[in-house]
């Protein structure tokens, strides 16, 4: 198991190198004067210049790619154009809300869709199972923001039970809470429907492998037959699926956050974009990147505790 | 003597969406306690729903229509949820076929093991192990105080095997359900797993029944037999009744095909005509009737009665009723052979080349990357699959490819028709090399050779009905004017499908229907050279005979040259002119298959000669032939590499390894001491 992780944490190393260079190599491909992107047609050569030499546009490319790379493990993502302020420093203010929103958002969902799976492949073709089945569908298909929307017109114009707007008062951790109901609610929706609809897919396949047949005939406990056997090897493509859906949703969440106006990764990559705050844009990416990796190797770990077999396949 | 487990008149059918499939019917069957009863039974026999009705775990769509299962004298069909708890497990418990399927992967052996336990609140977990480690020791596990940590897919084959032995017998059950516990095994395995049962039944004083398609098994085995067909109990007897004077029509039938009871090496194997009725409606009279070949009026009619033919001797057959005795024909029952006159490679004479020359060939498969080869510094990443393999085949020939599991023979297969690269060595055909041949080059000399797969059903594109598969050939050969509807239908003709059935989709064939399928696809080219993987593999009995008849004719009719890859021995016996014999990836001895059998040189071709379970009740083998394990191909034994499993073995075996010498013209053998020459 230690060897196994040992590899895949420097294999998952490897890649967000390789995924900064790429990043990198990307913005720079853009094409046109990054000089006159970043700072306007009419910024004057002065300006330019203390530009150039800040972001070491005069160096070749390589050279800036290991000045980027050496900045990014000190800590230092870069400034914001406008502001100079440090990237890191509105990236770490904006990274906590969209990771509480998206924990949250996973969390309910696996924790209602995993059960829901799990029951409906128990007894396939139950009232419990069919109604499952709609639902999934049903969660599946409405789009997201469609889902933020009627949540708002519904509990928070017509029931007037929840807030909307923003993400709470700093330090009142009750008003946050409070705040994240709605938003965690429309993003986790969807992800219900598929984590039912996986759970169930696999566990009908274990139940009907032989040795769910063999553990029977030894006399097991129902219970532990359901839980502890099958369950244990039905739940491993849905960690793998909470992963990609973790990752998915650290930029992907920025309908949510928009539509209630969070602060947010996701919706800080939409305004700089806009703005044309390419620093910015390029260390949030990056993290979003690195966060990405982190959380599939989190996942890949865990699937080779529970499963023996996966540790020598690397 | 009480019987442990008796089934009175036990009836279940299977709901389907084509209507009910009356699968039992009416069976009897006592088993006596502190015996080994066998139920042998080709497939649809219904044996295996016989189990799932013992313990009560019958497929959602069953439905038990009558009868009962009595164990103690208990009905085991009125059980409810907490009954059958104390059932399964305590009092009656399973092996199962696939050790490699049935034996959960996530968990280790000593946690499944003390879960087994649960109902032994009283045991500490330390106890629970410690009984864990005890019955992985009875069932031969070396080091089970380590391998209870394992996992099963840390456990070879056989070992899981005998896990699988060590769980079922861990709660001591009176009664062990064995279901076809060394199918999925080597002949070595089997016989070392035979031992093991043996063995154990009288260790545990358990009563046993195993369920088998394989005579063999049955015969080496079991103190009484029940013979089944298409769901009914058609005989049952001892042993020594059933084996040396059946009278029923299938049981005299089946025991006719098992090639290993056919003694005299003929090409030409009997089988039984015709096909298990469909069970949506069984026959009113004698379900074998259609296939019988002394059934008359009354067998078409009438169910025939139970009647005792000698003490203890029940058979199901109008010919035991008095007042038919007298119709009974003494003739053979299954299909007359064909003389087999002339068929030993007449055709070879016509020929005076070698159609296919392997020399010195090499593979190696490559174990890891190159990078991570040089992180753990292993010189060489790469195993040996075939090493120094040479071995000829003239026109009309027939070569067996005889081998366990990992031998490398597959392999062998392949890279000669060009499937895997060869490190070295060369392949000719025709006197052409092939190794060096690009595939553009190579695709024209494709049509001279074939393949048959191993799994007749798996190979075939389920989304492809029989008639594109039956063509397809034709297609990827670029043969357009030709009329490939013609073709098909000859195909058809010459493997003896019906024509109706190039409409057919694969899932709709029986495993015999798919292997002719498989044969026609072979032959579509008129090849020269065919591989055939394994050609019976799967395939009951009765219909082996087929197969192996057909291919028999097409190889005279054609002068075929056939390379037989199997681990079948005595199905090679009967269609093979040699035998070369692989174990890690060298061919140890070739030879004339009449020598080979008679006087096997090399210690490994004796013990997979005499490892074959016969179906004869008097010629049990009283010791296990060879012991342990096939080696890993990336530990390779120094010396001789067989010397790790040999009895023989003299120090010279284990630091020198022994080249090939010529016993008598075609004899190689590869060994320092061959035997009885």
């Amino acid at each position: 198991m230690w060897i196994y992780a040992i590899k895949r944490i420097g294999l998952s190393v490897v890649i967000v190198l390789l995924a900064t260079l790429a990043l990198f190599a990307l913005l720079h491909m853009i094409p046109g004067d990054p000089v006159s992107i970043a700072l306007g047609p009419r910024a004057t050569p002065e300006i330019q210049a203390r530009y150039i030499e800040k972001m070491h546009l005069d160096e070749p490319v390589v050279m800036q790619f290991f000045i980027f790379i050496g900045n990014v493990f000190q800590g230092d993502l870069g400034a914001d154009v406008f502001s100079d302020r440090p990237v890191a420093l509105t990236i770490s203010e904006q990274l906590p809300f969209t990771l509480v929103l998206v924990v949250t958002a996973l969390g309910w969902a696996a924790l209602i869709g995993i059960p829901l799976g799990c029951f409906s492949a128990v007894r396939p073709n139950s009232l419990l199972d069919r109604i499952t089945g709609v639902f999934s569908v049903g969660t599946i298909a409405v789009p997201s923001f469609l889902v933020s929307i009627w949540a708002i017109l519904v509990f928070a114009v017509m029931l007037r039970w929840l807030p909307v707007i923003g993400a709470g008062e700093s330090g009142d951790i009750v008003d946050q809470i409070w705040h994240l109901i709605l938003p965690a609610f429309a993003v986790g929706l969807g992800w219900v429907g598929y984590f039912a609809r996986m759970v169930r897919a696999s566990m009908l396949e274990v139940m009907g492998e032989n040795y769910i047949r063999a553990a029977r005939a030894f006399g097991l406990r129902r219970r532990t037959i359901v839980y502890r056997y099958a369950l244990k090897i039905a739940i491993l493509p849905t960690i793998t699926l909470i992963g990609i859906g973790f990752g998915t949703l650290l930029s992907g969440a920025v309908f949510a956050e928009i539509i209630f106006s969070r602060p947010g990764i996701g919706k800080l990559i939409y305004d700089m974009v806009l703005n044309r705050n390419f620093p910015v844009v390029q260390g949030a990416v990056m993290v979003t990147v690195a966060l990405y990796v982190v959380i599939t190797l989190l996942s890949d770990l865990v699937v080779a505790w529970i499963d023996p077999r996966v540790r020598t396949t690397l | 003597m009480a019987n442990l487990l008796e089934i009175r008149d036990l009836s279940v059918d299977f709901k389907t969406p084509r209507g009910r499939v009356h699968a039992l019917r009416d069976i009897t069957i006592d088993v006596p306690e502190k015996k080994i009863l066998g139920i042998v039974g080709e497939s649809g026999s219904g044996k295996s729903t016989v189990i799932w009705a013992v313990t009560r775990l019958l497929a959602g769509n069953a439905v038990v229509e009558g009868g009962q299962i009595l164990f103690n004298g208990e009905d085991v069909l009125g059980y409810g949820e907490d009954d059958l708890r104390r059932y399964r497990g305590e009092q009656v418990s399973v092996v199962f076929q696939d050790p490699m399927t049935s034996q959960i992967p996530v968990l280790s052996y000593s946690r499944q093991m003390a879960d087994i336990q649960y109902r032994r609140s009283e045991r500490s977990a330390a106890e629970k192990r410690r009984v864990a480690v005890d019955i992985m020791r009875r069932v031969g596990i070396p080091d089970p105080e380590e391998r209870v940590r394992q996992f099963p897919h840390q456990f070879s084959g056989g070992m899981r095997q005998r896990a699988s032995i060590a769980m079922a017998l861990m709660m001591d059950p009176p009664l062990l359900i064995a279901d076809e516990p060394t199918t999925a095994l080597d002949v070595t395995m089997e016989a070392q797993i035979i031992h093991l049962l043996r063995e154990l039944k009288d260790e545990f004083e358990a009563t046993v029944v195993v369920v088998s398609h394989n005579l063999g098994l049955i015969a080496e085995l079991c103190d009484e037999v029940v013979v089944m067909y298409a769901g009914e109990v058609v005989e049952q007897g001892d042993v020594r009744q059933i084996f040396y004077r059946p009278k029923h029509p299938y049981t005299q039938a089946l025991l006719e095909c098992d090639p290993a009871r056919v003694l005299e090496q003929t090409r030409f194997l009997p089988t039984i005509p015709g096909d298990v009725p469909d069970l949506h409606a069984p026959p009113k009279g004698c379900v074998f009737a259609a296939r019988c070949p002394k059934a008359f009026e009354a067998c078409r009619k009438e169910r025939p009665q139970d009647h005792e033919a000698e003490p203890g001797q029940i058979v199901r057959c109008h010919l035991l009723a008095p007042l038919f005795a007298e119709q009974g024909g003494a003739e053979s029952v299954s299909e007359a052979a064909p003389s087999p006159a002339g068929a030993n490679g007449e055709a070879a004479t016509e020929h005076d080349g070698e159609l296919l020359e392997v020399e010195d060939l090499q593979v190696r498969f490559r174990t890891m990357g190159a990078l991570k080869a040089l992180v753990n510094r292993v010189a060489d990443p790469h195993v040996d699959a075939v090493l120094g393999a040479s071995l000829a085949l003239r026109p009309g020939e027939t070569l067996g490819l005889v081998g366990e599991s990992g031998s490398g023979k597959t392999t062998l297969g392949r890279t000669i028709l060009g499937l895997l690269p060869a490190h070295s060595g060369s392949v000719r055909f025709d006197g052409r090399e092939l190794t060096t041949l690009s595939e553009s080059d190579f695709k024209p000399l494709r049509r001279d050779m074939a393949m048959m797969f191993q799994d007749p059903i798996g190979s075939l594109s389920p989304r492809q009905s029989i008639r594109s598969l039956l063509t397809e050939p034709f297609e990827i050969h670029g043969l357009k004017d030709l009329n490939v509807q013609q073709e098909a239908d000859r195909l058809c003709d010459m493997v003896s499908l019906p024509n109706n059935f190039l409409s057919r989709y694969p899932h709709e064939l029986s495993g015999g229907q798919a292997r002719r399928v498989g044969v026609a696809r072979a032959l579509a080219l008129q090849p020269r050279l065919i591989i055939a993987d394994e050609p019976t593999a799967g395939l009951d009995v009765s219909v082996q005979g087929e197969i192996l008849n057909l291919m028999a004719d097409l190889q005279r009719a054609h002068g075929l040259g056939y390379l037989i890859i199997t681990h079948n021995l005595p199905v090679v016996r009967h269609i093979s002119d040699r035998l070369a014999i692989m174990y890690l990836g060298r061919l140890i001895e070739q030879g004339d298959c009449d020598s080979i059998f008679e006087r096997p040189a090399h210690p490994y071709t004796e013990a997979l000669v005499r490892g074959v379970p016969l179906p004869d009740p008097d010629k049990r083998r009283a010791l296990v032939s060879i012991e342990g394990e096939v080696p890993s191909l990336a530990n390779r034994p120094p010396g001789c590499e067989f010397h790790t499993r040999c009895k023989y073995a003299q120090e010279r075996c284990r630091k020198e390894a022994p080249g090939e010498s010529e016993l008598a013209p075609g004899h190689r053998v590869r060994c320092h001491f061959p035997l009885n020459q």
